[in-house]
């Protein structure tokens, strides 16, 4: 594909609604990535680092 | 993970990259190698050239080792340029790359990346401390200390893409960032190892930290980066993934495994990688400086910044020695003197802990796209998390162990002997960090992106750089390691 069809493409392609199991991908990283940084901030708080 | 080694227009062999990453190994593994056998006091490698800061031009090259003085500086210089030719030459004839083009290229690139370095060492640019600009005789100075000698690399490199796209043209054989951090960055193992065979506590408690930047990139930036950019620019789950990857992981590599494994056409990521590569170079000018600003007092937070912020290998580890220089050179000037090394190890450990991932990342977005989205025969298999990882991290994690192992485990006669060993590895890193900045700027050509009409991608970086990647990495970097400074100079 040449490069004004990507530059077409970028500016002219029809929107594509965000389906559940996108939805479902982008909570699910959320809610993992916060949940574990709460748990690594724990670990960070009981175990800091030694010098 | 790594940076771009192709212009927007070029096209890619992405079987290559595989072969790039064991080559990076094994020239990594011949320097560090060769280094060691210094430990027996034959010294294989003490010819090669080093830079001082200088006012006279004629005192500026040396050759590492004492036993070669006989070189010179100039002799030292050309050894180097030979040594690294003959090798690479030979690298890139394994990689199918025309040898001729490439050694004619890689002159003119060493040339100037050089020629760089050596004008980033000059007095005026580099001396940091009122004792260095007396012993030079100087009013002022830039005090950029000589790895400012980077920026200088960048900005030729940068002059030259926009200015003489005819000349960066001519070039591009040997320009191959990607190779030359890799390579470096099996190198640093052996740096980064008896940097931490100092304080063994402080380095595992560095790693115990390296799980939040894998946290951060894959769980926090992807998801929200990829909501802005379906959600709020409309784009389209194709270009999303991989402008997702490239922003919140580590460029071309990140894009390019994750637009594989969604099944996206390949001018896709390699378009996405193009940008990350640009915004890169923005962020290593920017960044560093304003961590030494506002971060001077906190330099490991500064370190773990740097690495979670820049989104290519070879500008986040580069970006992290400049930062590790402007913070001691600021320290330095109020009388407090870091150990070197603890800055880009931190940099380092937070970039290679998010590299080993992309394999995997790659496989779960695989996974989903052919069991829910784009369903199809031809389903991801979990081999490919083997195929997609970054080979070259297995050297750097070989150099690391074997060092440590020669630091703490073996006699002390070894383990006395290992750091002038890993400081003669360590020239040639700072070699191959010279012609990755080069490199980097040669292949930045802004005017020709602008061009190609890329505004609304440049829009998403933009929006999550700003608004989001650098200020959580910050808030991230701060909780982890604020009030832990590196241990001082005894």
């Amino acid at each position: 594909m040449s490069q004004p069809d990507l530059k077409n493409e970028i500016n002219a392609a029809a929107v594509e609604p965000l389906l559940p199991i996108e939805k479902k991908l982008i909570g699910w990283s959320l809610g993992l990535g916060i949940g574990l940084l709460i748990i690594l901030i724990g670990i960070n708080h009981f175990f800091p680092i030694k010098l | 993970m790594s940076d771009l080694a192709v212009k927007v227009s070029e096209p890619i062999a992405l079987k290559a990259r595989l072969n790039e990453d064991w080559l990076a190994v094994v020239i990594g593994l011949a320097v560090f190698g060769l280094a060691l056998v210094s430990i027996s006091g034959a010294d294989l490698l003490g010819w090669a050239v080093t830079t001082s800061v200088y006012t006279d031009l004629a005192q500026a090259l040396n050759p590492f080792a004492k036993a070669y003085a006989w070189l010179g500086g100039g002799g030292a210089l050309v050894a180097t340029y030979a040594a690294l030719l003959v090798v690479l030459s030979l690298g890139v004839s394994t990689l199918g790359g025309d040898v001729r083009k490439f050694a004619i290229a890689f002159t003119a690139v060493f040339a100037i990346a050089y020629a760089s370095w050596i004008l980033g060492s000059y007095a005026y640019i580099a001396a940091v401390t009122p004792a260095e600009q007396q012993k030079f005789g100087l009013a002022w100075s830039l005090k950029l200390t000589n790895e400012g000698g980077f920026i200088v690399a960048l900005l030729s490199g940068l002059v030259i893409a926009n200015f003489f796209p005819r000349l960066a043209d001519w070039l591009k054989e040997a320009i191959r960032p990607e190779l030359y951090i890799k390579i470096a960055i099996v190198i640093l193992g052996a740096t980064v190892a008896v940097t931490a065979a100092g304080r063994l506590n402080l380095a595992s408690s560095l790693l115990l930290r390296g799980a939040a930047a894998i946290v951060e990139a894959y769980l926090i930036y992807w998801a929200v980066i990829y909501y802005i950019s379906r959600k709020w620019f409309g784009f389209s789950r194709e270009w999303s993934v991989p402008l997702a990857s490239g922003i919140s992981i580590c460029g071309v590599a990140a894009a390019i495994a994750t637009g594989g494994a969604i099944r996206a056409r390949p001018a896709v990521p390699i378009l996405v990688s193009s940008l990350v590569v640009v915004f890169a170079v923005v962020e290593v000018l920017i960044l560093p400086f304003l961590a030494q600003t506002f971060l001077w007092q906190e330099p490991l937070v500064a370190g773990a910044w740097i690495g979670l912020a820049i989104k290519t290998d070879g500008a986040a580890v580069a970006g992290g020695g400049i930062t590790e220089s402007l913070i001691m050179a600021k320290a330095a000037a109020e009388g407090i003197k870091y150990q070197p090394g603890w800055i880009l190890a931190t940099t380092t450990t937070v970039k290679i802990f998010i590299d080993i991932f992309i394999g995997v990342w790659a496989f779960i977005l695989g996974y989903i796209w052919t069991n829910h989205i784009d369903k199809g025969p031809d389903k991801a298999k979990p081999a490919e998390i083997w195929q997609r990882f970054p080979k070259f991290i297995l050297g750097f994690l070989f150099v690391f162990a074997v060092s440590l192992w020669l630091a703490v485990g073996s006699t002390p006669e070894i383990a006395k002997a290992l750091p002038v060993a890993a400081g003669e590895a360590n020239i040639f890193r700072v070699i191959f960090f010279i012609l990755t900045f080069f490199s980097i700027g040669v292949m930045s050509d802004f005017r020709k992106l602008w061009q190609q009409g890329f505004g609304k991608l440049a829009a998403v970086y933009f929006v999550s750089l700003f608004g989001f990647v650098i200020w959580v990495g910050l808030l991230i970097s701060w909780l982890f390691f604020s009030g832990f400074k590196p241990p001082l100079v005894s």
